[in-house]
């Protein structure tokens, strides 16, 4: 009993000893995550947020990418978007957060990869968004692309991913574009 | 002749025999095992799910509680009208659709009607009517058409699409 004890009070105290160390020096996967959860807070605003605060969290929003990031809106129902650089991000962000009156952003199922110079990496996650308090949320899959700045890790590109593709096959797309588009022959019964 | 004196044997009482039990050491095993086993069964096999959102309405209600059967697919395939659960990034989030279409196959929608290469699919399923147009989408080897049940809704706000086999994280239970 008193080893078991011993035993169980080691493996506590290296469990905390490999926490102090991983939040002290994060690794990079880590402070990706950390940065990740940091863009999502400040992604989140309440419907009593003042305009200086306003302008300074979306200021903030805008320093986690670079200064020429690209940004690519793909989803259903609306024309795609493309951002161009920190300017139209800020002014996007601007924008969402006047004509909005709360926002809550998440992001989950992070996956990182990172290429072989280690200074970029991809991530892979689940956006989160509810929209004014409401219950109903609206999940879009997306991608980052990541460029290690200074020793800082920033977006150098977010794209929407088609989780269900709705893309045609080759040689659809041929028939397409020759004005050839295939019709159906079958006789819907009443 | 000595006089033996024995204290009564106090039986626990009814509260902490039905809460605890006779063997608190026992029942604390019992609850640990119970515990390991659940989420083994959550994390591995059954996943809990909530839906949310109408597009499988109306064979599921939004806000209801269901599983995912991660082991459904282990002896074979996905077949033509399971309701399967297809991941996005990860499994926290996941969307809840009706196979129509098996790899091969070329998937169109003509009048809120699904064609298979070509041939009207019978789906009882869908109860509410539509006007749904598609232009015939062939699956690559690997990939299976998905779609909800509630075809009412427009279309640009219904998801619907090819999945690659991959994204499938099991079978709907109930």
């Amino acid at each position: 009993m008193k080893w078991a004890f011993r035993g169980a009070l080691a493996v506590i105290v290296m469990a905390l000893g490999v926490w102090i160390w991983v939040t002290l020096f994060p690794g990079p996967e880590q402070a990706i995550r950390k940065r990740l959860a940091e863009l999502a807070q400040l992604g989140s605003f309440a419907g009593n947020e003042g305009p200086a605060a306003k302008a300074f969290n979306s200021q903030k929003l805008a320093s986690y990418f670079t200064p020429d990031v690209e940004i690519s809106v793909d989803v259903p129902g609306v024309p795609r978007q493309k951002l161009s650089g920190q300017d139209d991000l800020l002014k996007a962000a601007m924008a969402v957060r006047t004509y909005l009156s709360n926002l809550k952003v998440d992001l989950v199922d992070i996956t990182v990869t990172f290429g072989p110079d280690k200074t970029s990496a991809v991530a892979n996650l689940t956006l989160k968004v509810q929209v004014n308090g409401e219950k109903e949320f609206t999940p879009q899959e997306m991608k980052f692309t990541l460029k290690k700045v200074k020793g800082e890790w920033l977006i150098r590109e977010a794209e929407t991913v088609r989780t269900l593709s709705q893309a045609l096959n080759k040689l659809n797309e041929l028939n397409r574009l020759n004005g050839k588009l295939i019709l159906f022959r079958q006789e819907v019964p009443a | 002749m000595e006089t033996m004196l024995e204290a009564p044997v106090q039986s626990p009482s009814l509260l902490r025999r039905v809460v605890i039990g006779r063997d608190p050491k026992r029942t604390m095993q019992r609850v640990v095992i119970l515990v390991v086993v659940c989420f083994i069964i959550a994390k591995f096999v059954l996943l809990p799910i909530q839906i949310s959102g109408p597009s499988m309405l109306p064979t599921y209600g939004e806000r209801g509680i269901n599983f995912v059967n991660r082991l459904a697919y282990l002896f074979h395939e996905p077949r033509r009208g399971d309701v399967v659960s297809i991941r996005l990034a990860g499994p926290s989030i996941m969307f809840m659709k009706r196979i129509i279409g098996l790899p091969g196959e070329t998937v169109a929608f003509h009048e809120g009607h699904v064609f298979i290469d070509g041939k009207l699919l019978d789906e009882p399923y869908v109860k509410f009517p539509c006007s749904w147009e598609h232009e015939p989408r062939t699956l690559g080897p690997f990939e299976y058409y998905l779609v909800g049940d509630n075809r009412s809704m427009p279309q640009e706000d219904h998801t619907e699409g090819k999945a690659p086999r991959e994204r499938i994280v099991g079978k709907v239970l109930l």
